[in-house]
């Protein structure tokens, strides 16, 4: 399989989208990266995240949510408004802010008719916001059981502890293959760009993993053989709110600056570190290999370890600058530079805090900025 | 170098005093206040332990132990919204640090912690998950400012219901903090003090029923400004000046009430007011002005809106935790804001239906999102079952200079003056469809 067939597939109705559902299955969106995609895999569906990429218009959301909500979430909500996901069966979400527990709230109105009369699925999970307490893993767990009864419920598949073990190596092969596909952006001259990077993870966001595994393999093949192009001005690193939409990134692409890593849930962010599964106790293991990863600062206990994740990728993928990207409005990265800006600048690495909106209309300002960026580190390297 | 907690100490004293030869008769909202801030300022010279709190910690657990002074650090902002110079000083200095869309309340927080303008660390800061995002991006750094300096960082997770398995999760977790505080206390938890910490706690609970019930009358006896002092009675509950404070307070109304009057400035009550969202501390006077001008008195409003649950069985310590959590899960904001949409509606449903609101304003601080995110479907709702319209109007509950009193006053006085034309003509309140 080609690698354009499966940069294809980025779009939220894609191809396998599209395929998945004319041979009947059923497609279960979710918001937030603390929904386990293997229980949804497991009930025998497709797990599809919800975004907002390429959203030209969320007037009929801001009228649900307001201005002031952040408008990543507002995209996802018009998206739900205007048809786009008509296609899901059910949504299954988890409190990574407020904001995204609202999408769920407001739906529950807006969608009432299709909850109603459709057997529509809402699901919500309470994900804990701190590790440390001995407390958490055993409430994690059971938030875990009710989605997997609502699972079982529209599927009509017994989620059993073969079939979730089942999908939990699969996805570990897709977490595999996506470190692999990063791996290759470790090279002095990567011959994977981050936008083309972004476009895979936004693949694999509505495709069923077995299917996604071969054709990232084969792209990885492809890749590999690519003719690398010419060393990048400098290698950035993007860390902050969710990005879904490459074409932020292509703007700094084109700038001369590459991104050769990121830390943000759309990218590194949602299918990376394994999870290890207990035999003893599938679903508990699963609930304490979601809750550990540093994925976000919605996890309150967890600021270190994002921020030494920070500086390994930093150090692994060679990185000369940070951008810091922030959706206006989201206040969970909104107050993170607190803690890692003067540690950032004490290490010598260079900082870019951008504010984003999911709806694009400063490309030329974003552009000017990034140049500048760009420029000041060739500068600080001479 | 300022010292912010002396300086509000201070102020504190001053109001006291002035307010003393003044007007003596309302001295007893003044007397809680000035205990609060000097006993904060003065907490480690009188040998306890300095605990600050952020929303959401259990305070009666606190208030067992002798040896601590637990403040909220909310305080701050809600006292200084009314002090523009010192509340844009703090908010200044968060926002070189973070987002400037942050909420005010936690800019403030932030600010003053990070401004060294508080130069008696705690030995502690408590927190929690909740409210809101805001708070969850502020406590931690918070915590981190203060453990560079010694003081230890405790912290709750709250989860997203308020159901039995919500309660019993956090009460398991206050369980392992008692330990933690009898550490920090350099004391054993003493059982029967705090029933008494209980007993106060229940009695403050059972007089904050009665004034809300006061407050469904017809007219209303008590000031809407009166509402925005209830941010300090959850920070308090359990401590004996809290309980003589709303005793006052009930007192008081109950006089007013049988003497036929009302301490409000509506003279007549034309209007029942509700504001759905947050509370003006930057702007209480618009209350006042509201009685004045259109006889119009904020009646209750969701913010603090407080059904709070009573300790049930103060000698049996699981249930007490158990009753402490659905305690924290009640706190103002907390109990219609930070969870599911239900719980926020059905809360406005209440005080619409109990107050026999017939004038509905959405005065939605801009730095609560996820209120403003819930707004529509609140509105439909008050707008479906009770028939009225809602006036939406963005403000900063604690950065006066987002909207000046002008500006705040023109479009609540624009809205008004149409209901009123409306009134005359017989056309409000609208009727139900």
């Amino acid at each position: 399989m080609g690698s354009e067939t499966l940069l294809n597939e980025n779009a939220i109705k894609s191809p396998a989208v599209k395929a998945w559902k004319e041979k009947g299955g059923k497609a279960i969106g979710t918001i937030c990266c603390h929904v386990p995609e293997e229980l949804i895999d497991a009930a025998g569906m497709l797990p599809v995240r919800l975004r907002g990429t390429g959203c030209t218009d969320d007037s009929e959301a801001e009228a649900w949510m307001s201005p002031f909500s952040c408008s990543f979430a507002r995209a996802q909500f018009e998206y739900l408004l205007n048809g786009t996901y008509d296609f899901l069966n059910g949504i299954a979400t988890s409190d990574g802010c407020l904001l995204a527990g609202r999408i769920h709230d407001n739906w529950k109105y807006a969608g009432k008719e299709k909850i109603e009369k459709e057997g529509f699925m809402l699901s919500m999970t309470s994900t804990p916001r701190i590790v440390e307490s001995r407390h958490t893993m055993g409430y994690y767990k059971e938030e875990l059981e009710a989605l997997k009864a609502d699972l079982e419920r529209v599927s009509g598949e017994k989620i059993t502890d073969e079939k979730l073990k089942a999908s939990a190596r699969k996805y570990n092969e897709t977490r595999a293959l996506i470190r692999e596909m990063y791996e290759l952006r470790k090279a002095p001259q990567p011959a994977i760009s981050g936008t083309e990077a972004l476009e895979l993870t936004l693949a694999a966001m509505s495709m069923e993993k077995g299917e996604f595994n071969k054709k990232i393999r084969a792209f990885i093949g492809e890749a590999k053989n690519r003719k690398p192009p010419a060393a990048p001005r400098v290698r950035l690193m993007i860390i902050g709110s969710a990005i879904d939409d490459p074409a932020f990134l292509k703007i700094i692409e084109d700038k001369g600056g590459l991104v050769v890593t990121d830390v943000q849930c759309f990218g590194s962010r949602y299918l990376w570190e394994p999870v290890a599964i207990d035999d003893s106790d599938v679903m508990g293991s699963l609930a304490k290999s979601y809750l550990e990863r540093p994925v976000c600062p919605r996890i309150l206990d967890i600021h270190d370890e994002l921020y030494k994740l920070y500086m390994d990728m930093v150090k692994d993928y060679a990185v000369d600058g940070v951008i810091y990207v922030r959706m206006k409005y989201c206040e969970i990265w909104g107050g993170e530079s607190l803690l890692f800006e003067s540690k950032f600048k004490e290490a010598g690495i260079p900082l870019l805090t951008l504010e984003r909106e999911e709806i694009m209309t400063n490309e030329g300002q974003l552009a000017v900025r990034v140049e500048a960026f760009i420029e000041m580190i060739e500068k600080e390297d001479r | 170098m300022a010292n912010l907690m002396q300086e509000l100490a201070r102020l504190s004293d001053d109001i006291y005093e002035h307010i003393e030869k003044k007007n003596p008769q309302i001295l007893f909202m003044f007397d809680v206040q000035r205990l609060y801030w000097n006993n904060t300022l003065n907490a480690h010279a009188e040998g306890k332990k300095l605990v600050y709190v952020g929303a959401g910690a259990p305070c009666e657990l606190l208030w067992a132990f002798p040896n601590i002074w637990p403040f909220l650090l909310d305080m701050f902002p809600t006292r200084l919204g009314s002090d523009p110079e010192r509340a844009s000083k703090y908010i200044d200095i968060a926002e070189k640090y973070v987002a400037p869309t942050m909420c005010a309340i936690d800019k403030v927080d932030l600010g003053a912690v990070f401004s060294g303008d508080l130069p008696d660390t705690p030995d502690a800061f408590i927190w929690s998950s909740v409210p809101c995002d805001n708070s969850r991006s502020a406590y931690p750094a918070i915590e981190g400012y203060f453990q560079d300096r010694g003081a230890r960082g405790l912290k709750v997770d709250i989860p997203f219901r308020k159901d039995e398995r919500s309660f019993r999760y956090i009460a398991e977790q206050y369980k392992d903090l008692i330990p933690q505080l009898e550490e920090i206390a350099g004391q054993k938890l003493d059982r029967d003090y705090f029933k008494e910490v209980m007993a106060i706690s229940n009695e403050t609970a059972g007089y904050m029923a009665k004034i809300a019930d006061l407050r469904k009358l017809k007219p209303c006896p008590l000031p809407g400004r009166l509402l925005v002092l209830n941010e300090m009675i959850p920070a308090m509950a359990g401590h004996p000046a809290m309980r003589d404070f709303v005793k006052t307070q009930y007192e008081l109304g109950k006089m007013l009430v049988d003497m036929g009057m009302t301490a409000t400035k509506a003279q007549p009550e034309v209007f029942r007011v509700s504001w759905l969202q947050n509370m003006l501390w930057s702007n209480v006077g618009t209350l006042d002005w509201l009685e004045k001008q259109y006889g119009a008195t904020v009646v209750m409003d969701a913010f603090g809106y407080q059904k709070t649950p009573l300790f049930t069985n103060p000698d049996d310590i699981d249930t007490v935790l158990f009753n402490l959590a659905q305690k924290t899960l009640a706190l103002p904001m907390i109990h219609g804001a930070s969870g599911p949409i239900e719980d926020y509606a059905n809360l406005v449903e209440n005080v619409m239906e109990d107050y026999a609101v017939d004038v509905s304003m959405f005065v939605g601080h801009v730095g609560c999102k996820h209120t403003w995110a819930a707004a529509k479907v609140i509105k439909d709702m008050v707008m479906e079952k009770f028939g009225l319209p809602t006036l939406t109007i963005d403000v900063d509950a604690v950065d006066g200079r987002y909207k000046t009193t002008e500006e705040i006053r023109g479009i609540i006085g624009e809205y008004m003056d149409n209901i009123v034309e409306q009134k005359e003509k017989g056309n409000y309140p609208p009727k139900k469809a």
